[in-house]
């Protein structure tokens, strides 16, 4: 702490504070317009100014560093003078069109002026001029640009560069002028902007707006602190709402996000709310014509009622299955695997993690003792030494996890990247393992190898919480960096490198994502990637740990509500009678012992007759699951299908009865982000048409089909989940709203959470080293399908594009399906870039365009699964893990070939 | 992939342009408004900025404008307070230097050029007089016409060349060998490439023709006034020789042996052979009309008042011979000298033996450089040069640097405290203080201050001290000739103030200086007393110039005069310059632009003399 002086007053401060962190914890108005925390303080407007004695100039508070003993005058006449000079000289430069300017209201110059008595310039200005022959740059679809209106506090310029860290927003020179060189111009795709918008949250005034923001003036509007709906990042916002229409989302700092967003968050999660082709009304289906003509809530609810109860009492309860929504809120999933326990009186409850980390959950689990991310995002991507990023892309799948990941790397953090595309993010790796799809165990294997052999693991960390040690140093002795290099295709000196590099570094998580999931070997890639952290001791530390990105914005709280046909609420198994007495006493009826189907099973079943009756809330499996034609004739051997959604899917075209629910903007709820972190959303807008609250459709439901569920409201829902999840037992929304951050394990009320997992030991016990071998993929290339196919996400769209499909300017910026080839397989099919070829797996044939580069290695070719145009998922292969059966969408055989152009 | 700078890049491209900016600055014309140059130092300021904060990138513009009104005519008083107030406050809120220095910039123009600010608000125009010049004619402070003889010298008429000279000068040999040719500081040549080797040339002259033989302007006719000369140096000298062209008797009262002055007795035989220094003298001589009364000193073999008294008019051109010693204890020690008595010593052929001795000096004027080479010649055995900062180095750069070629050694942030006798009176050593550098004063010079180190003991057998000479002007403050600090109070007319009929002029009224410096107070002084004796004469031109042809402005190099090999010419007291060729002089004269008659030399009032 050091002493200094304000206005006459000792202040006592913390050493790294500058004058105005100084004042501003003391209540002192220093007044600041370039200034933004954490993002700038350049000092451009010179407004904070202070007079610090022993100093002929004054200082900016704002990039002043306080020192003891400073003696400190932050008001004046003449200070006031020049500030006002200083509005005066940058009004001198900037458009008055403050009457229909955007920024109106919220126009961090405005209220300057309007505070200091400055209502015009007295000075003719210089950039006008120049500024004048300027384009407004507005081409990007969601961001504009009106050099005339900014004030060069390079704010945006700033944020872009050091918290979005994209760079493509850059300073630039007009003569003696200071321009912005802003990539929303003609040819904005080609810039490398992401349009996540930071930059247009940041800005003072009316030059960078988010163009929705014309639509609205701050002053007709409320703002909703809610969570974002796309990826599982957790990112808190503001819906902004006028008249009952969502009009635009504004940052908030949550703890995920920090103010951040990308581009699905701020201009894609509120269009679909709104659309027009949103369901506003039951729709029940003429079996005869094949039609859906709407229904009353009464005779839907009655309907779908009879006919579940018909068919389990004809077919016995296991013939009826129900799957979650994992976009959908913990209250609604929790109240839908209820409705499967209590009512259809199976276990068979899933939801889509199994299509995506169903094998995090079994895996880690099974090694730790817990399935989920062990550490939160802010903690491994923020003074780390070293990041272990395994099949994962999150500058498009989670981009504000891989924002903040290019902060790390670009500020000293060491990156090793495993995985076959060169993303993004290779570009700052130290290292880059560009394996081949399939062969995560082998790489696994070899780096445990070398950390072995070269005695780089934590011996006091392997004795005292791990088993098996012995068994997996047998395993991954024959896994010589040059086997491993032969199966992976990568140079063995790399390899042994990486592993030094990761076994040496302090503070190193592993992340992780479907890369590593999406096999028929998932779990075992898994359970690898344990093994790593625990051989190094790196669990129950800050930085470290194994890090799984979780897709979707609920999936986690999907399977932590149990939407899982083994485990209730909390991980609960099943069959544990102790377990299942509980909830019988709290449901109060008897419940089903045996586990049930999980979702990938549950389409043969169908297929063999073994499931009747399906009930689906909010997927889109047709779409989302492997091999397309396995689906659909899954979906037409049912005698009874419910969809419970926003939108008439193709999956809902299949159903016998669409329910029309609500989105996350019409109710409240939570979700629970990847970092386990539970999250409140709240309503901000009524629901459209007659859709109903997904909590009141499913509560109806089982009051129709004879069980006595009370109607609740979502806070008295997550009371009944505290009480019976042990895990969630301090969890409510009374706590939430308070402002608390809650990560479970969170055990009663006083508990704060637990935002490390593993702490001390890991919650098995012992961590379990598992060994494995390397199996290759299910189906590997051949003559006839000499490529092997991959599939992944783009930074644009969201899962089955849903929501994003629905939001035209995302639409304009990637609009169409894709598959990349790598430069040397194209030249020698005559495949040119753009050119729109065919794609053909033993299960299907779709067309794409090409996209010739070098992102894929040669024999290799990648899609993404978002788009109508190129399902992929007819292409993909439905070989299933053998513990978490998650399907294997990361590899299948393909050929590709030219569309001729004979006819 | 990271990348090395081009060698292309955008910066390495500015910095040629830069090179020719400088040049430009370089060549800055005299009797420039100083407002437009400000303004262009304030556009350059705008040019600067980063473009970050306000004040400097919005508010320099601002000043700007104001100084655009000031120029247009469009200001008031209130103009100026506004642009003061303006530059105050970018002064005190700008980030970094470039906005600061910028507004303190326009701050000291307001401060130094108020008289030139008035002018253009009250009327809308420059102070009076300033028009553009020549600047070699402008530059030279006996305003010799350089473009002239220059194109005499490239006509091949060395004679024609050396008479020109003498029009205004009476010294071509001298200058040609020692002087600081100040004209050739702004020369507009280097906007194109470099200024021309105008003494070089006249040294090319000189050395082509003697002096001797070049011819006189004609003499006018005799008017029975008689003029007394106190001082045969240069100043006094062209005193003379312009007063005996107009037709005046004049007497020169010196107290050596011969006539010449520091010329003779100061500057060292290696850079102006006496024998040369005679062809300037003898010419002048040769005009009649001058009695040299040499040997004869004011005060001892005859009192000024009887001077006064016999003459209509007197000069005053005494010098400064006198060598400083500092106060402090032993500076009367044995083989503690000042420089200038040194020199004399030397010239006078009484040079001390300095074989195997460690000499040192003190100063870093042009005497101190002249004493410390001469100390080389004398063959000790090392010769160290202190000073207490790199400013003190104000004698010519080609001196220092022939200097040390000649194995002199130089250190500088070492001040002199004290000197340390020995038993028999004679210098020991010196102590030195080392000095660390401190802020700029006010003139611009760095200052430097006692550093925590101790001070340093260097030992030495003798010991020049090169820290400036005064006039031997007692005599004449007993007479009643004013006085301030031991020089003469004289004005720029060479009038000695409330002392009707007594003129003087060069060292005695300035301090040591130059030798074109006593030149041209001999020249103003010759007309004034011309014109108080009541007469306007004239000195007439016999030499017709050649007509001036268009340059082609080719980029050429500049011909220098070349030394002998330092080795060569550090045992002995030969004349140290080599010839410059007929060849380099012909094209060397060619890279003249003849001012005089392109651009402003050929407005009236253009000339700069």
């Amino acid at each position: 702490m050091i002493c200094i002086n304000i206005n006459g007053r000792d202040i006592e401060t913390a050493e790294n504070f500058s004058i105005l962190d100084a004042a501003r914890a003391n209540g002192i108005k220093i007044p600041t317009l370039c200034y933004m925390e954490g993002v700038s303080d350049i000092g451009m407007c010179r407004l904070c100014v202070v007079e610090v004695e022993g100093f002929k100039n004054f200082l900016p508070a704002c990039r002043t560093k306080a020192a003891d003993g400073m003696k400190i005058t932050t008001e004046s006449e003449e200070l006031t003078a020049y500030r006002r000079e200083m509005l005066d000289l940058i009004l001198s430069n900037h458009h008055l069109d403050c009457m229909s300017c955007a920024a109106n209201g919220t126009c961090e110059l405005q209220d300057l002026c309007n505070r200091y008595g400055v209502k015009h310039s007295s000075y003719e200005g210089s950039r006008r001029e120049i500024e004048n022959k300027m384009p407004v740059l507005s081409d990007n679809p969601f961001i504009t640009y009106d050099p005339g209106k900014c004030i060069h506090c390079q704010r945006c310029i700033n944020v872009c560069h050091t918290i979005a860290r994209n760079g493509t927003l850059r300073n630039g020179r007009s003569g003696t002028f200071h321009m912005v060189d802003a990539p929303f111009g003609k040819g904005y795709k080609l810039t490398g902007c992401e349009s996540c918008g930071n930059c247009a949250s940041v800005c003072p005034t009316g030059a960078l707006t988010l163009k929705t923001e014309e639509k609205y003036r701050n002053w007709e509007v409320k703002k909703t602190l809610t969570t974002c709906p796309h990826c599982a990042t957790g990112c808190q916002f503001y819906l902004v709402v006028k008249d009952n229409k969502v009009v635009n989302v504004e940052p908030a700092y949550g703890p995920s996000n920090h103010n951040r967003l990308c581009v699905k968050g701020r201009s894609g999660s509120y269009d679909f709310v709104h659309s027009p082709d949103r369901l506003t009304d039951p729709l029940i289906k003429d079996r005869e014509t094949g039609e859906f003509r709407k229904a009353s809530w009464e005779e839907a609810i009655a309907y779908t009622a009879k006919r579940l109860t018909e068919i389990k009492e004809k077919y016995g309860a296991e013939s009826l299955a129900g799957f979650a929504c994992s976009r959908s809120a913990n209250e609604d999933i929790y109240m839908l695997q209820k409705m499967v326990r209590t009512c259809f009186g199976s276990n068979n409850t899933d939801n889509c993690a199994r299509v995506c980390h169903s094998a995090t959950v079994a895996g880690l689990a099974r090694t730790l003792g817990s399935g989920a991310m062990t550490n939160p995002i802010h903690d491994i991507t923020h003074d780390v030494d070293c990041i272990l990023l395994v099949g994962s892309n999150p500058e498009e799948a989670h981009p504000v996890v891989g924002m903040q990941i290019r902060k790390a790397v670009q500020t000293g953090t060491r990156l090793i990247v495993v995985d076959p595309r060169d993303i993004g993010l290779t570009k700052y790796a130290d290292i880059h393992l560009k394996i081949r799809p399939g062969t995560n165990v082998a790489f696994a294997n070899g780096m445990m190898h070398v950390m072995i052999k070269e005695d780089l693991i934590d011996h006091g960390y392997v004795e005292k919480y791990s088993e098996g040690f012995d068994k997996l140093k047998e395993t991954v002795e024959k896994y010589t960096p040059e086997y491993v290099g032969e199966i992976c295709h990568i140079d063995p000196k790399k390899l042994v490198e990486a592993a030094r590099m990761y076994a040496t570094a302090k503070k190193a998580p592993i992340i992780y994502c479907l890369g590593v999931t999406e096999h028929s070997t998932g779990t075992e890639g898994v359970m690898c990637m344990s093994d790593m952290a625990v051989l190094c001791g790196k669990i129950g530390k800050s930085g470290c740990g194994v890090n799984p990105l979780r897709g979707q914005n609920n999936v986690q709280g999907a399977c932590d509500m149990g939407a899982l046909p083994t485990d209730y609420p909390g991980y609960q198994k099943v069959d544990n009678d102790e377990v299942r007495q509980k909830f019988e006493k709290e449901w109060g009826v008897s419940l089903s012992p045996k586990p049930g189907l999980k979702a990938t099973e549950v389409f043969p079943a169908a297929i063999e007759g073994r499931i009747k009756g399906l009930y689906i809330f909010g997927e889109d499996p047709i779409v989302t699951d492997p091999d397309t034609h396995h689906i659909d004739k899954a979906l037409r051997s049912l005698d009874f299908l419910v969809v419970q959604e926003l939108f008439m899917t193709k999956t809902a075209a299949y159903a016998d009865v669409v329910l029309p629910g609500v989105s996350y903007a019409e109710k409240e709820g939570t979700f629970t982000n990847t970092e386990r972190r539970v999250q409140r959303i709240r309503k901000a807008v009524e629901p459209t048409g007659n859709a109903r609250l997904d909590t009141d459709i499913i509560t109806e439901l089982m009051n129709a089909m004879g069980y006595p569920q009370k109607r609740l409201t979502a806070a008295e829902i997550m009371d009944e989940i505290a009480r019976v999840t042990p895990s969630f037992g301090g969890i409510s929304f009374e706590r939430l709203d308070a402002g608390e951050s809650l990560q479970w394990p969170c055990r009663d009320k006083d508990h704060k959470g637990t935002p490390i997992m593993h702490a001390g030991a890991p919650a098995r016990g012992k961590a379990l080293l598992y060994a494995v071998d390397y199996k290759p993929s299910n189906e590997l290339p051949d003559e006839e399908y000499p490529f092997i196919l991959t599939t992944g996400r783009i930074l644009y769209h969201y899962n089955a594009a849903a929501m994003t499909s629905r939001v035209q300017g995302l639409m304009d910026i990637a609009g169409e399906g894709f598959i990349e080839i790598n430069i040397r397989d194209a030249r020698e099919k005559g495949i040119s870039d753009g050119e729109r070829i065919k794609v053909m797996s033993r299960r299907g044939e779709i067309t794409a365009v090409a996209r010739v580069g070098r992102k894929v290695s040669q024999g290799e070719t990648w899609m993404p699964f978002h788009f109508p145009d190129s399902p992929v998922n007819v292409l993909t292969n439905a070989a299933l893990d053998e513990f978490a059966r998650i399907p294997e969408y990361k590899v299948c055989a393909v050929r590709i070939e030219k569309i001729s152009n004979e006819c | 992939m990271k990348k090395l700078a081009r060698r292309d890049s955008m910066n390495a491209r500015i910095d040629v342009v830069l090179r020719k900016f400088r040049s430009r600055m370089n060549s800055y014309p005299p009797g420039m408004c100083p407002l437009v140059l400000y303004r262009s130092l304030l556009q350059i300021s705008m040019n600067q900025t980063c473009g970050k904060c306000v004040p400097c990138r919005d508010g320099l513009v601002e000043v700007d404008r104001l100084l655009c009104d000031i120029l247009n005519g469009d200001a008031d008083e209130g103009t100026l307070s506004r642009m003061e107030s303006m530059c105050r406050m970018i002064a005190r809120t700008a980030d970094c230097a470039v906005g600061v220095v910028a507004a303190d910039l326009i701050l000291d123009s307001l401060r130094e050029f108020a008289d030139e600010y008035e002018s253009h608000i009250k009327n809308r125009k420059c102070i009076e007089n300033v028009t553009q010049t020549i600047p070699c004619v402008t530059m030279c402070p006996a305003h010799v016409d350089v473009p002239g003889y220059v194109a005499l010298i490239h006509a091949g008429d060395c004679e024609g060349a050396i008479r020109k000279i003498r029009e205004k000068n009476p010294f071509p040999t001298a200058c040609a060998m020692v002087c600081e040719h100040p004209c050739e500081r702004k020369c507009r040549r280097m906007i194109i490439d470099e200024a021309i080797n105008i003494r070089g040339l006249k040294k090319y002259a000189v050395d082509k023709v003697s002096a001797r033989d070049a011819g006189l302007p004609p003499k006018n006719v005799s008017t029975g006034k008689s003029v007394a000369v106190i001082g045969a140096g240069p100043s006094g000298l062209t005193a003379a020789y312009f007063l005996s062209l107009m037709g005046h008797h004049v007497d020169v009262y010196d107290e050596h042996e011969k006539p010449g002055g520091m010329l003779r007795y100061g500057i060292p035989e290696y850079r102006l052979p006496k024998k040369r220094l005679d062809e300037d003298i003898e010419s002048i001589l040769a005009l009649g009309d001058i009695d040299m009364k040499c040997g004869t000193k004011i005060g001892r073999d005859i009192s000024f008042e009887d001077v006064r008294d016999s003459h209509d008019a007197v000069y005053l051109g005494l010098g400064a011979q006198l060598g400083n010693r500092m106060p402090v204890e032993g500076a009367d020690g044995k083989n503690v000298i000042p420089a200038a008595d040194f020199l004399q010593l030397v010239a006078n052929g009484n040079a001390p033996d300095l074989t195997g001795k460690k000499v040192v000096l003190i100063g870093g004027g042009n005497v101190a450089m002249d004493a410390a080479r001469t100390a080389v010649r004398l063959s000790a055995e090392t010769v160290h040069v202190f000073t207490r900062k790199r400013d003190d180095y104000t004698a010519l750069e080609s001196e220092i640097e022939s200097a040390m070629q000649e194995g002199v050694r130089f250190r500088t942030l070492l001040s002199f405290l004290n000197i340390e006798l020995d038993d028999d009176n004679a210098v020991r050593a010196v102590w030195l203080q080392p000095e660390i550098v401190g802020e700029y004063d006010a003139y611009g010079f760095v200052t430097t201050e006692h550093s925590s180190n101790y001070p340093y003991r260097f030992l030495c057998d003798y010991l020049i001290l090169g820290v400036g000479q005064r006039s031997d002007s007692a005599v004449f403050e007993q007479a009643g000739i004013p006085t301030v600090r031991g020089r003469i109070d004289a004005g720029l007319t060479t009038e000695v103030k409330d002392s009707p009929g007594i003129f003087s002029g060069g060292d005695c009224v300035t301090g040591p200086s130059t030798a074109i410096n006593a030149i041209a107070a001999g020249q103003v002084a010759a007309f004034n007393i011309d014109e108080y004796l009541g007469y306007h004469h004239k000195v007439l031109s016999d030499t017709p110039l050649p007509a001036a042809v268009p340059n082609p402005c080719i980029p050429t190099g500049r011909a220098e005069i070349e030394e002998k090999d330092p080795f060569e010419r550090r045992d002995n007291f030969d004349f140290v310059e080599m010839l410059m060729t007929d060849e380099e002089a012909m094209r060397e004269s060619g890279r003249c632009l003849r001012c005089d008659y392109y651009g402003c030399g050929a407005m009236t009032g253009g000339r700069g003399e």
